[in-house]
């Protein structure tokens, strides 16, 4: 009989699609290639963690308490600062601040635009879209967000004495800075242009494969990814940009001298 | 106008460079600055282009500086800078053109506006034609690269000039058309050639290289 419908993964499933990772382990371990271990601990990681997040999705859905979703919403975003930050690998006083306002205004301004105006959902926090689209939005944000960091301070860095030039010559912070910021912001934008530029040619992205899997028609999927990846896309620009606009601004002095970042 | 400094001191990574420097400029002058390698010469012309924040934990810098009676804070960062510009030893690696460097320079908030004098005709007094402005930074020499920035800066007319030897990378006739292009302006002038010090100073600053802070 053909199958119809989503079809339930039951725990023994799961089990026997371990051995998908088993079998790689004790090949690893047989060529001492050193690889069991942290496919363990990562295999492990992926079991905790999921099972973890769908047993707290079940209760914050059911909940209905627009504080509950609004404080799960915040943790996700500074959880997603903090990775961010790290991903930098450089800071400055003040890069956590800016960072978290970037991620915070990006998201909270894209999804409230998305939930009220597109998809109609009532309340708007109704945290069955809310969440998984705000654990997409950051996903994708933070990853912008460090690169275009990254980039910044890099150059910073690395083109200090053109900068110097340009600012010995009377030029602003901003006068000096913008072919930086530029290509900071291009930097971070890469993977989700690429993203944009090959979505559904190369692979099914992983949202729409996940829809059809739990039965939904593909051209209602392909309408969500097409919404989602304008969400995202729109959500890295705006924090991207954020971004890299409060880092010139805190590597410049109130004289327009520039300042130091340093690793981390 | 007078470009004027008081108690000037400086220190890095807990090494003083100078300390209780005053010197006073008259316009059209030329003050010199000598002493060895690593004695604070290219330190003191940051400290005077106003380059460095004080926010930073391993430099500290004191004492006060006026051109024209008034401080970098009255003339605002980018109109000190404008006015008291730094031209660096080495020009740092740079894309696109002299002539487009040039443009945008010319540009900038805090130089449009000002009285400018033609950067063509000044290359050309130090031996460089109008080809080499439209030549990439990269194919030029590192003379070529060196003198051509100078021209351009020296457009904008600033008041004060801060040269951190400015023919080091020249030849003897090179550095004569740069000498003589300077002349008559107000500079401050670090060199290593005890012959240019005696040609070009109408004064002169002494840097000793101390070593311990103390």
């Amino acid at each position: 009989m053909p199958t119809e419908g989503p079809i339930a993964i039951t725990w023994w499933g799961l089990a026997l699609g371990s051995t998908l990772l088993v079998a790689n382990g004790l090949v690893s371990l047989w060529l001492g290639l050193g690889l069991g271990r942290k496919l363990l601990v990562a295999g492990l990681r992926t079991v905790v963690q999921l099972s973890l997040l769908g047993l707290v999705l079940v209760y914050v859905f059911e909940s209905g308490n627009a504080w509950l979703v609004g404080g799960i919403a915040t943790l996700m975003i500074v959880l997603a600062s903090v990775e961010a930050v790290r991903r930098a690998g450089r800071t400055y006083a003040g890069v956590r601040r800016d960072v978290f306002l970037s991620l915070l205004v990006a998201a909270a301004s894209s999804m409230l635009f998305v939930t009220t105006l597109i998809l109609h959902t009532d309340p708007w926090w109704t945290p069955r879209y809310l969440i998984p689209l705000l654990g997409m939005v950051l996903g994708n944000g933070l990853t912008g967000i460090s690169l275009g960091l990254e980039r910044c301070l890099t150059a910073f860095e690395e083109e200090r004495p053109s900068l110097e030039l340009w600012i010995s010559a009377g030029a602003g912070p901003w006068e000096a800075a913008r072919p930086v910021a530029s290509r900071s912001l291009k930097a971070g934008l890469i993977p989700i242009l690429n993203a944009m530029s090959v979505a559904g040619m190369v692979t099914i992205p992983g949202m729409m494969t996940g829809q059809i899997l739990g039965g939904t028609e593909p051209g209602m999927a392909a309408r969500y990814q097409i919404l989602v990846m304008f969400l995202i896309a729109g959500a890295t620009v705006a924090g991207t940009t954020g971004v890299v606009l409060l880092a010139v601004r805190a590597l410049f002095d109130e004289r327009g001298r520039l300042l130091r970042s340093k690793p981390r | 106008m007078t470009f004027e400094a008081r108690g000037l001191a400086r220190e890095l990574g807990g090494r003083v460079l100078y300390r209780d420097l005053d010197f006073r400029l008259e316009e059209g002058r030329t003050l010199v600055v000598r002493g060895p390698s690593g004695s604070g010469k290219t330190q003191l012309l940051r400290q005077l282009g106003d380059l460095d924040s004080g926010a930073r934990s391993e430099l500290r810098q004191e004492g006060g500086l006026t051109w024209g009676g008034r401080s970098p804070e009255e003339w605002g960062g980018c109109g000190w800078r404008a006015e008291v510009c730094c031209v660096p030893q080495v020009v740092p690696a740079l894309t696109g053109t002299p002539a487009e460097l040039e443009l945008r320079i010319a540009g900038l908030r805090a130089q449009r506006g000002r009285e400018a004098e033609d950067p063509r005709a000044l290359a050309q007094g130090l031996g460089l034609g109008a080809a080499a402005w439209e030549q990439p930074w990269g194919e030029l020499s590192v003379g070529e690269r060196q003198r051509l920035l100078l021209a351009v800066l020296l457009s904008r007319a600033p008041g004060v000039l801060l040269l951190d030897e400015p023919t080091a990378a020249l030849d003897e006739e090179g550095a004569e058309r740069v000498e003589a292009l300077l002349k008559e302006r107000t500079c401050v002038w670090v060199t290593h050639s005890a012959a240019q010090a005696e040609r070009v100073a109408d004064a002169t600053i002494r840097l000793e290289g101390r070593n311990d802070a103390d």
